[in-house]
Formats: C-alpha cells, structure tokens, sequence
C-alpha cells in the first residue's frame, strides 16, 4: 500500500502541476466568450444556389457555342432552375450527333431526350461538389477579408461538416454595420465598355437598338450612392475582371476624392490594354456585384494600373480596396443571425457570476466542514483541486468560457461534493455496521463508486448531445459541464482517497475516524 | 457525528398516488395553460426578431419607453426593467414577424427594426447635437476618440481615451462629466471634451437579432438534442440496470421537463436557447439522484431477497435519504446564490435550474421507484421482481 500510494501520489501532483501550468497566466489561457468580453457573433448562410446557377450558365453557353460549331439548328436553350436546362426545337435526325458532343463535352451532366428537345441535369454528386467547394471557398474569403481587417482571434467556421452555414466570431468589434457589409459585399468586380446610356429609364436606353437588347449586351443599372442612377447599356463580356487585379489600395483620385487605385496582373494589363487602346474616347464602366460605380472615358491606353473612382468616403475607399485584394465570393450571402455584446455587459456578468460562485463555493465548504468535521477538509481539498482542474481542462482544449459556462461552474461546485457526499454516507453506514475504519473507508470507496460511475456517465450523455446541437454560449456551457464532471470523479474518488489512505497510514491505531 | 436523519423510515411509496395526483395536476394545468391560456413565450433565438439592452442616463418609466416607441408602431414590444433604479431595461420587438410577408431580407428588417427603436429612445437633443458634429460620448470607440484627441493633447490622447472607455464599460453610461474628473482626467482634456462632445442619453448594451430561418433551425436543434439525450440515457440504464429502470428513469425525466415547462408557462420568463440547456442540466441531474436509489434497490435486490419490492425499494430511499437532501441542498444552494446574486442575464437561466433541482429530487424520491413497481406489474406480474 505504502508503495502505491508513491505513485497515487505522484499522479495527483502532475495532473494538478499540470493544470496549474495549462491555466498560467490565466488571461492569455482563458478563452472568454463574446457575452463576456463583448464583440459581434453573426450565422450566415451561403447561397449555394449561385454557384451552381454559374455552371448551369456556362454550360449553356458551352452548347450554344458547340451547336453552332457543328451547324446543329435548335431553336432555343433555357434555364429551368438552377443545375437543370432544355434545347428545344431540335430535329429528330441530329440527335446522334447531339448526342455525341454531350458525351465528349457535357461529362458532368446527366441528359434525356424526349422529341424535339433535350433536357440536362447536373449530376447529383458534381452539384454538391460544387456547393461545397462555394461553402469552402467563401469561407476562405470571408477569413482573408477578416483577417485585412484586422480583428484579433476571430472565429471564423463552417457549421457542420456539409453545412451551407458559416460562423463568424469578432472579439473587441462594437460597431457590426461595417464589418458586415466587407463580409456580405460579393466583389465581383468588371471592367466593361459601354455602349449606351446613362439613361433614366430603359425605354430611352434602348431607343437606338430598335428597344431590343442586343445580343453581345446587358443593361445594368448605377449604383444609387456612387452615380446619379440610371441605366447603362454595356457589353455582356468584360475586358477585365477582379481576378486580373494584382493588389487594390486606398487612394485619391485627381480632385483629391477618395478612390481605390490598381494594379494588374500581366495577362490582365496585356488585354486590358489593347481594349483601351482600341476605344480611346468612349466610356468604360467599372461594375461592382452588378451596380455601375462611375463610367469614366478613356483618355489613354492603359496597360496595368488604374484607378476606381465613384463617390467614396474614406471607410468606404478603404473597404472596397480591402474586398478587391481579398477576392470575390463564390456566392451570395445571407444574414441568418447577428447578435452583438458591449463590453460593459459582459464585465457585469463576470463580476456577478464570480460573486456568486465564490459565494457559493465558501458556504457549501463551510457546510461539509461542519457536517463531517475532518473529513469534510478533505472534501475541500478535492473541492478546491477540482475547480483547479475544470480551469486547465478550459486551457488545454483551448474551449471558450462563456456565461453559462460559469453558471456549469457554478453547478459543479454543488455537483462535485455529491461524490464526496456519497463516498463519506457509505463510510458511514460501513462504520455503523461495525466495521473497522480501515476496512469501511475501502469499502465505502468501492461501493460508492459504482454508483459515481453510473450517474455521472449518463449526466456525461446529456451534456454530449447539448455540446453536439449548441452553439456558442451553450456548447460553452457542455464543455465545462462535461470538464468539471470528471474532475470530479478524479478528485473526489481518487485523490480524495489519497488522502484518507495517507491519513489512516500516518495513524498508529486508526480506530477513530472524524467524519 | 452531524448527521440529518437517524435512520429514517418514512413510507414514501405510500405517497405515491398523491405524488402521482401531484404532478399530473401541475402538468394538467401547465397544458391547459400552454393551449389555452398565456403559453409559453419563446424568445427571439427561437421565433426570430430583435432583443436589445439598454441603459438610460436619466430614470425612466416603461411607460415612457412604450409612449415613445408607440408612434412608430412599436408599442406592442415587450418591456422590461433589468435593474431597479428604472436606467437598464431590455426590450423585445414583439409581433413584429407577421408583418408583411416573410421575405428573405427578413433579419434586414428586424435590424432596420432594431435602429428605430434606438432611435426612437434617444432624445431628440442627442440627434441635434450629432447633427451640429458634437460627437456621443456614450458610443464613440476608442479609435475614434483617440481621433478626436490627437490633434490636440498628442501625449496624453490614447492614455486619455482608453480610461474614458474603461470607464464607460465599468459604469455602463457616462453619466456626467464630472465623472471623468473622478478617473484622473486632466482638467483641460475635460474642458476640450465638454466642448467637442456630449452625453448621449442612452448607451445600447448588447442587441441581438435572429432571422426567422435561424430560429426554425435553432428550434430543431433544441428538439433533437433533447431527444437525443434521453434516447442515449435510456440505452445507458437499460444496459447498466434493466429496461424497466430504463424506461422509468426517462419516465421521470419527462416529467421533470413537463412539470418545469408548466411552472414556466405560468411566468413571464421567455424561452431561449440558454433554458433549453438549463432544462437539459436538469435532465442530467435528476437521473443522477435516480440512479444513486436505483442503484441502491439493485444492491439490495441480491441482499434482501425475501422482501416485497415495494418495501424493499422504500428502504432503499431510505438509506439513500440523507445523500439525497445533502446533495440536493449543497447544489441547490449553489444555484439559489447564481439566482439571486447572478445578475438579469443568467437569471432567467438560474431560475430553470433551481426550479429543476426541486422538481428532479422530488421526481427521483417519489416517481422514479413507482414507475419501475408499475411497469413490473403490468408486464412481469407473475415473476419474482429483480
């Protein structure tokens, strides 16, 4: 016995050196939660549908163009909804060769003829391939723009494995309008020539092309808060894109407006240049997410640096320079949720919550002290050591205290004495049946922890599935629930008896147990 | 030797037709209450819509707040006093998501929605001075006051205006600026402040705002977990144990979750994702206390073979009766000091467990036992119980 309590020992030493060394200095090592430090937490949802609405586009134009090519007449190809179109009006004897350039060209697309018309549904595992890499892709560009920002230890995450939702935590951020805007801005930047307008209405815009909308054209309109409105008739393809840009910063235009200067790319300066070259004099509109910011003329060619101007104010010059080196979206986004904390609440919380669990602590101390006298200093012991370890469990897993964590804290505390409470009422009831002290203490210890076992184990299940379905202050809430129980089923059984057996060893005659 | 009870041998299961008349009244009513009367009140984590905190300057009533907030069709929210002394109080936008069709921009209204009732509460002196260039002193960050300082005390600006913040975060609002002399501010940065700013009549504490597509998810989520958790513990005992302490264990954890949800309905408190955790503790408790006396009946079962179930589950209450107080008074007290000294953010947290506590010692006593000796004689009445 004597040797085994060396390493019992031993073992309580480390686990608690250990703890003490995971939670030093406790304000680097303890992670608080935004409803205790304050900060914006928003849920946002990636509208995959965009993405796969990008492919179904391309692969219509993919057979338009390849249709042409092989002289095949068809009458009209149209979208159905996203991932699903239909050619129509095509003969009956070209089916054949249609088939053959869906074979070669269409891979990732399911199709069936039926008549005079073929219909093409995206494959059901390309369609969620493509969502996903859109989740991934947004939630790298959502952290790039972050991270530009600069906010520190922001928490940036997908829920759930195929989640189309993503997490984004921002410690310290008081004010969300800004930062939600840099997230939310999809940033699809074009350069694109204008071929008429700006016009106060389409009617007027399209006067000159008989009010139809050329073929190699869209009509776009002017972003309300950049231009004096209107609409704008430009080509479809752009001369450049966001992708050609090689870094974006905030600068000033010729009358000392703010404005986003450029850089390009070599590809993008080589064909940005010869389109500028080629329409000296005529206007080219710089179009953000589908909005004209300002259609300046081309005075000169211009090879490979530029400059936005629009009516920026300086936050805004800066914000959108910021979006354009981060990169676009793959996708629109949508709000789901968004909830921000002052920093004066949260100091508020922390200070009643750690009144009350000091409170708590010292009269439920007091309580087991009285009622079993020595032996409730050992429960202290354990108490004490307990709240040591749950504080090293939150360093070492790295996991965020939040205000219902303290509350699991808090709950602990009653919790933890309930193994000592069980182990000393054995004892107890051991001695009274006339057993020695020895021989009730290990029977006491043995028989109790059957029953610790069980009711914490199935407390344990509760507390997994609330971890599983939580999120933030609540998944806080499991994580310190499900610590402090089995530090205090280490505490309570194990060292606890650590010292009862240290005790009774020390002890000549140990005939006498105060509990 | 301090000890509760000297070997007690109170007839619990004698009880327990009124035990079970008990609860089942509690629930009756909770139900018909529920369904037909006042019902539960679910939060906006759970129905979408905008909650904000508030603190005030200058005392004011609620019913100054709602007059406010009437002409611009917000009477309806729900309001209430955080702290005595009528400065912090919380508001609720109520009823707020069958207006018009439920877009997809929903969240957007409900921020838009949130903007209005700020600005509805805020003085009409405090936009006059905005619109003068006096900036808040009660929102400006710390960037921009450091901004505002800079040009003229370029030493002192960021010491200065750190302290100003801490302040704020320390008292909630800045009440006068004679508060900034009491931190240590040099008389004439307070002169310059007094010139340059003023007080904002109200400080936003937190604000939080849930689109009704969240809420639906945060809803399911609250179900599954719950479900989920009593699936896993009814596995658990019904291996550890048998399946009719099983089946009895998750009997009165139903129960306790019913019992509680009734008691709610009958308050004003809402329900947010936070009590579902509380009810979920609870739920983690109250099988613990069971299992601690099923334990006991089935370490008896094997030593007191002769003995009738019923009475043999009664001594086995018995036995476990002081761990039983003990540990339901050293959690309770626990809770009852998170409860009265954890402030209005945790308290509606607070209440669901000390209500829990109660409700899941009790059920453990005077359900769980019952619920296995009936289930025996319905489905097992000729076989020797074990």
């Amino acid at each position: 016995m004597k040797r085994s309590l060396g390493w019992r020992a031993l073992l309580s030493l480390l686990v608690i050196g250990l703890s003490i060394f995971l939670v030093i200095p406790p304000k680097e090592k303890i992670r608080l939660g935004l409803d205790l430090k304050g900060g914006v937490h928003l849920a946002l949802q990636v509208m995959t549908d965009d993405a796969v609405n990008i492919e179904t586009d391309q692969a219509i134009a993919r057979l338009q163009e390849q249709l042409k090519k092989k002289e095949i007449a068809f009458e009209k190809i149209s979208k159905i909804n996203p991932g699903h179109f239909r050619a129509e009006g095509i003969k009956i004897d070209d089916e054949g060769k249609i088939r053959e350039i869906l074979d070669d060209f269409f891979r990732d697309w399911n199709y069936s003829f039926s008549g005079q018309a073929v219909t093409l549904n995206l494959r059901p595992e390309v369609d969620r391939y493509i969502r996903d890499q859109a989740v991934n892709q947004a939630l790298e560009t959502i952290r790039n723009r972050i991270d530009q920002f600069g906010v520190a230890e922001p928490t940036i995450q997908r829920q759930g494995l195929a989640g189309e939702r993503i997490i984004v935590e921002l410690p310290g951020v008081e004010n969300p309008e800004r930062v939600k805007n840099i997230i939310r801005t999809t940033a699809l930047l074009e350069f694109k020539l204008v071929k008429a307008g700006p016009a106060p209405d389409e009617e007027t815009l399209l006067k000159e092309f008989g009010g139809e909308i050329p073929e190699d054209a869209e009509v776009v309109r002017g972003d309300p808060k950049r231009t004096s409105g209107g609409y704008y008739l430009v080509s479809k393809v752009a001369a450049i894109t966001g992708k050609d840009l090689r870094t974006a910063r905030r600068s000033v235009d010729e009358w000392n407006n703010p404005a986003v200067a450029f850089s390009l790319s070599p590809d993008g300066a080589r064909r940005f240049e010869k389109v500028t070259s080629e329409n000296i004099g005529k206007p080219l509109a710089i179009v953000l997410d589908g909005r004209v910011q300002s259609a300046p003329t081309i005075q000169d060619r211009i090879s490979d640096s530029g400059i936005i101007h629009g009516r920026f104010t300086i936050e805004e010059a800066e914000d959108l320079a910021l979006v354009l080196r981060a990169g676009a979206l793959p996708a629109s986004i949508r709000y789901l949720e968004e909830r921000t904390v002052g920093p004066a609440l949260g100091l508020d919380s922390i200070r009643k919550g750690l009144r009350a669990g000091i409170i708590a602590l010292v009269v439920v101390m007091i309580f087991m002290v009285y009622y079993y006298r020595l032996s409730g200093i050992n429960a202290v012991v354990a108490l004490i050591l307990n709240m040591i370890i749950i504080f090293g469990g939150l360093g070492y897993f790295r996991a965020t205290l939040t205000l219902p964590g303290i509350a699991g804290i808090i709950l602990t505390i009653g919790m933890a004495v309930d193994a000592n409470i069980l182990i000393f009422e054995r004892i107890r009831e051991e001695l009274a049946a006339g057993k020695g002290v020895i021989n009730s203490v290990a029977a006491g210890f043995s028989r109790a922890f059957r029953t610790i076992l069980d009711s914490n184990l199935t407390t344990i299940i509760a507390a997994i599935f609330l971890f599983q379905f939580g999120t933030g202050p609540v998944k806080g809430f499991a994580v310190t629930l499900i610590i402090g129980i089995l530090a205090s089923m280490f505490t309570a059984v194990f060292v606890s008896r650590l010292i009862f057996d240290f005790i009774l060893l020390k002890k000549k005659r140990p005939d006498r147990l105060s509990i | 030797m301090v000890t509760l009870f000297k070997q007690p041998n109170i007839k619990f299961l004698k009880y327990k037709y009124f035990a079970f008349a008990l609860s089942g009244l509690i629930i009756l009513a909770g139900l018909l209450n529920i369904t037909l009367g006042k019902g539960l009140k679910f939060g906006i984590d759970f129905t979408g819509g905008t909650f904000i905190r508030l603190k005030f300057r200058e005392p004011i009533t609620t019913e100054e707040i709602r007059a406010r907030l009437t002409p611009k069709g917000l009477g309806n929210s729900i309001i209430q006093e955080i702290e005595r002394g009528h400065k912090e109080y919380q508001i609720r936008t109520a009823g707020l998501i069958k207006r018009g069709e439920e877009k997809p921009e929903e969240i957007e209204t409900h921020v838009v929605i949130g903007n209005m009732v700020v600005e509805a509460l805020q003085k009409p002196e405090d936009a006059a001075q905005i619109a003068k260039g006096f900036k808040d002193l009660n929102s400006v960050d710390q960037k921009e006051l450091i901004n505002l300082l800079l040009p003229t005390f370029p030493e002192e600006a960021e010491e200065a205006a750190k302290k100003i913040i801490a302040l704020r975060d320390e008292k909630g609002i800045i009440d006068t600026f004679e508060d900034l002399r009491q931190i240590g501010l040099k008389q004439e940065i307070i002169k310059y402040l007094q010139e340059k700013c003023f007080l904002g009549s109200l400080c936003v504490l937190s604000r939080e705002t849930v689109g009704p597509q969240a809420g639906k998810e945060l809803r399911r989520k609250a179900i599954l977990a719950t479900v989920w958790a009593l699936i896993g513990m009814l596995v658990y005992i019904a291996l550890r144990f048998k399946l009719a302490y099983g089946v009895a264990g998750v009997l009165t954890l139903a129960h306790d979750v019913l019992v509680t949800l009734s008691i709610y309905s009958f308050t004003d408190r809402e329900i947010n994702l936070p009590i579902i955790a509380a009810i979920l503790t609870l739920v983690g408790y109250s099988i613990n206390d069971t299992i601690v006396i099923f334990d006991r009946v089935r370490e008896n079962l094997k030593i007191l073979r002769k003995l009738p179930l019923e009475e043999l589950m009664n001594i086995s209450i018995n036995q476990t009766l002081s761990r039983t107080v003990l540990t339901a008074g050293t959690t309770l007290v626990a809770v009852l000091f998170l409860f009265l000294f954890g402030g209005k953010v945790i308290n509606d947290f607070a209440f669901t467990l000390l209500i829990g506590l109660i409700i899941g010692t009790y059920s453990s006593v005077y359900q769980s036992c019952p619920l296995v000796l009936y289930w025996h004689k319905i489905f097992q009445p000729k076989k020797r119980l074990k």
